[in-house]
């Protein structure tokens, strides 16, 4: 059946007024993002949490280390951990808030149907999945760094004692450093990808925090040859290889891997997600 | 100018939209009407390049909504009164959607003006009750001027002032020349929002044109007759196009002929007449009829109504 609605008249010249002369750029469309992300009280809240969690376990850290040195059973293995590590120490907390923070960038799109608004203004998709990328990976990179400068600030006096204050002269202090700036940029985009994919909040939080915390967390346990190997190569193990650690931290289970393999599989965990979830993004309804 | 052809859409094995073909012409309102689930928005959701058709295409002024180059110049939409963030204002939802397209931080202060937010644009979303939720939707619609609007059932949940509010928006916005295509489920509505409607129900269209054009074409427009010798009269009436009824002994309702056709062949068979009076429908009655068998939700209890209420 053709049906035409409307007889067409003459129609008055619209065309030629173009009263806002607009066009997307991509640009544009992340300043969009940046808007969004910024214009969440959620945001700020994550923000928050996560310099004061850094904070947090790098003074606890700092501030047992006399203990720990007291003790004839813990002291001599002090000399393996760095200044630079202690200040760093609270990373694997800031992961967490850090996570949710990438998840919900995409997932609260979904749960609002604000999604639709935005896919309306940008309907090729996928510039908004690269400018959030973009903006989570900035944000994230500066609060890592707020939160480590504000660590390396508030443990210098109890670290001053030990000698361990980290040197700042030193390439190993910067490998600790940006190395913990790389893996929460990763753990950031990890978990938008994981969101673009599962579109739920709670079902991405959970995959997310399952492959970055609970996984490594409980196999560590299990001695079987192919899941130690397999292990190794989860997030957070393979931050070991370049991020050293402890002997006691779970990091230390990826001394397995090279720096260079550790960094590529932490950087795979970052890009295989995002793009299947651009490829989900463009292919499904909104 | 919109453009659909054999659209249709599936969820599953559920039909939403099912083989339409239809063209709206610039320059003016056109209505959207039809019962509730009968594939309103989600033909207006394929407009927009949201949800892809399983076949079929449907284009905006020459081009698949997607590929134009200035998307919310081209066509603003008001989809769904809750396709915004609710932890962010009303005035960073309008500056996140004008960002993208470049558009001036002047313009949102405008179109906040226009659909009366100003004292709320500060305030979340969240917030928000059904109608500031619709202006806003329509404000966001408006940020970029666009020479067509999409609106999905904009008086949803408007006051009575609102749904003026937006009856005048409609008027202005299509004579200035830009195309207006909106949904609603109420007939009444329509008539006095839109010029043109076309009619869907259960994902099929079943009728389109003027909107007197619409009710005069349903079958509502009847002739009642009372006469002592109805059964006589119902078979020399009774014809291929004319369907009679016997509503009560004694009385026919006659469809298919008009009433001084009726009168005549009484007259000539010497049939005397206790009332001869034709009946045009009302709007209401002329979408319950044409909608009748499309209603997807009809109400178990007798209410003839439509049935209202949330709608996606
Ligand atoms: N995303 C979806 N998944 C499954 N079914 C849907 C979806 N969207 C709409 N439908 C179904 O398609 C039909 C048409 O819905 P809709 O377009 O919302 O109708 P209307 O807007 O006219 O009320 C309804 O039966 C509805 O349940
Ligand atoms: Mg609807």
């Amino acid at each position: 059946m053709t049906t035409t609605v409307a007889v067409a008249t003459a129609v008055p010249a619209h065309e030629a007024r173009p009263a806002v002369l607009a066009r997307p750029t991509f640009l544009g469309i992340l300043r969009g993002e940046w808007i969004k992300l910024l214009s969440l009280r959620s945001t700020w809240w994550t923000l928050a949490a996560t310099v004061l969690l850094m904070t947090g376990v790098s003074l606890a850290v700092a501030a047992s280390l006399d203990t720990v040195a007291a003790d004839p059973a813990t002291g001599p293995g002090l000399a393996a951990l760095t200044g630079a590590e202690v200040v760093s120490g609270g990373f694997q907390l800031g992961m967490l808030t850090i996570a949710v923070l990438g998840a919900l960038l995409m997932t609260g799109e979904f749960s609002t149907g604000m999604i639709r608004s935005t896919l309306a203004a940008v309907p090729t998709r996928t510039p908004v999945l690269a400018a959030k990328a973009i903006a989570v990976a900035a944000v994230t990179a500066a609060v890592v760094a707020l939160g480590t400068a504000v660590s390396y600030t508030v443990t210098m006096p109890l670290l001053a004692p030990h000698g361990m204050v980290p040197a700042l002269d030193e390439l190993r202090t910067w490998q600790v450093f940006g190395g913990t700036l790389y893996f929460l940029v990763a753990a950031a985009l990890f978990s938008l990808g994981v969101g673009t994919l599962l579109r739920s909040s709670a079902g991405a939080i959970t995959v997310a925090l399952t492959v970055l915390l609970l996984l490594p967390s409980f196999l560590v346990f299990v001695t079987l040859d192919w899941v130690e190997t397999a292990v190794e190569y989860l997030p957070l193990p393979a931050s070991g290889a370049f991020l050293g650690g402890g002997e006691d931290s779970l990091s230390a289970v990826g001394d397995g891997l090279t720096p260079a393999t550790g960094l590529l599989v932490v950087a795979a965990y970052a890009v295989v997600p995002l793009v299947a979830g651009a490829a989900a993004l463009r292919r499904r309804d909104a | 100018m919109i453009e659909a052809h054999g659209l249709t859409k599936r969820y599953g094995d559920k039909t939403a939209v099912d083989d339409i073909t239809f063209t709206i012409a610039p320059g003016s309102g056109t209505g959207f009407l039809g019962p509730n689930g009968a594939g309103k928005s989600t033909t207006m959701r394929m407009i927009m390049g949201l949800d892809r058709p399983t076949s079929g295409t449907v284009t905006v002024n020459g081009k698949p909504y997607a590929q134009h180059r200035a998307p919310l110049s081209e066509v603003g939409a008001l989809l769904d009164a809750k396709a915004v963030h609710t932890g962010r204002s009303a005035r960073s939802h309008l500056r996140t959607m004008a960002a993208t397209h470049n558009v001036p931080a002047s313009r949102v202060d405008e179109v906040i003006e226009m659909t009366g937010l100003a004292t709320v644009a500060g305030k979340r979303v969240g917030g928000f009750s059904l109608g500031m939720g619709q202006r806003l939707g329509i404000a966001s619609a408006m940020l970029g001027d666009p020479r067509t609007l999409i609106l999905d059932e904009p008086v949803n949940g408007l006051d009575p002032e609102g749904v003026q509010w937006v009856r005048r928006l409609v008027r202005s916005l299509a004579d200035e020349g830009r195309t207006v295509f909106l949904s609603s489920h109420l007939m009444s509505e329509m008539a006095q929002t839109a010029d043109q409607l076309l009619v869907i129900g259960r994902g099929r269209i079943i009728a389109a044109g003027r909107v007197q054009e619409v009710i005069d074409s349903v079958s509502g427009a009847a002739v009642r007759v009372r006469t002592p010798r109805a059964a006589e009269l119902a078979e020399l009436v009774r014809g291929d196009d004319v369907v009679v009824t016997s509503p009560e002994p004694g009385t026919l309702e006659v469809r298919g002929i008009d009433a001084a056709r009726v009168g005549d062949i009484a007259c000539g068979s010497g049939i005397a007449l206790h009332e001869l009076s034709p009946r045009s429908a009302s709007l209401e009655e002329a979408y319950m009829s044409l909608t009748q068998d499309a209603v997807e939700y009809r109400s178990t209890t007798t209410s003839p109504a439509a049935p209202k209420g949330a709608n996606r």
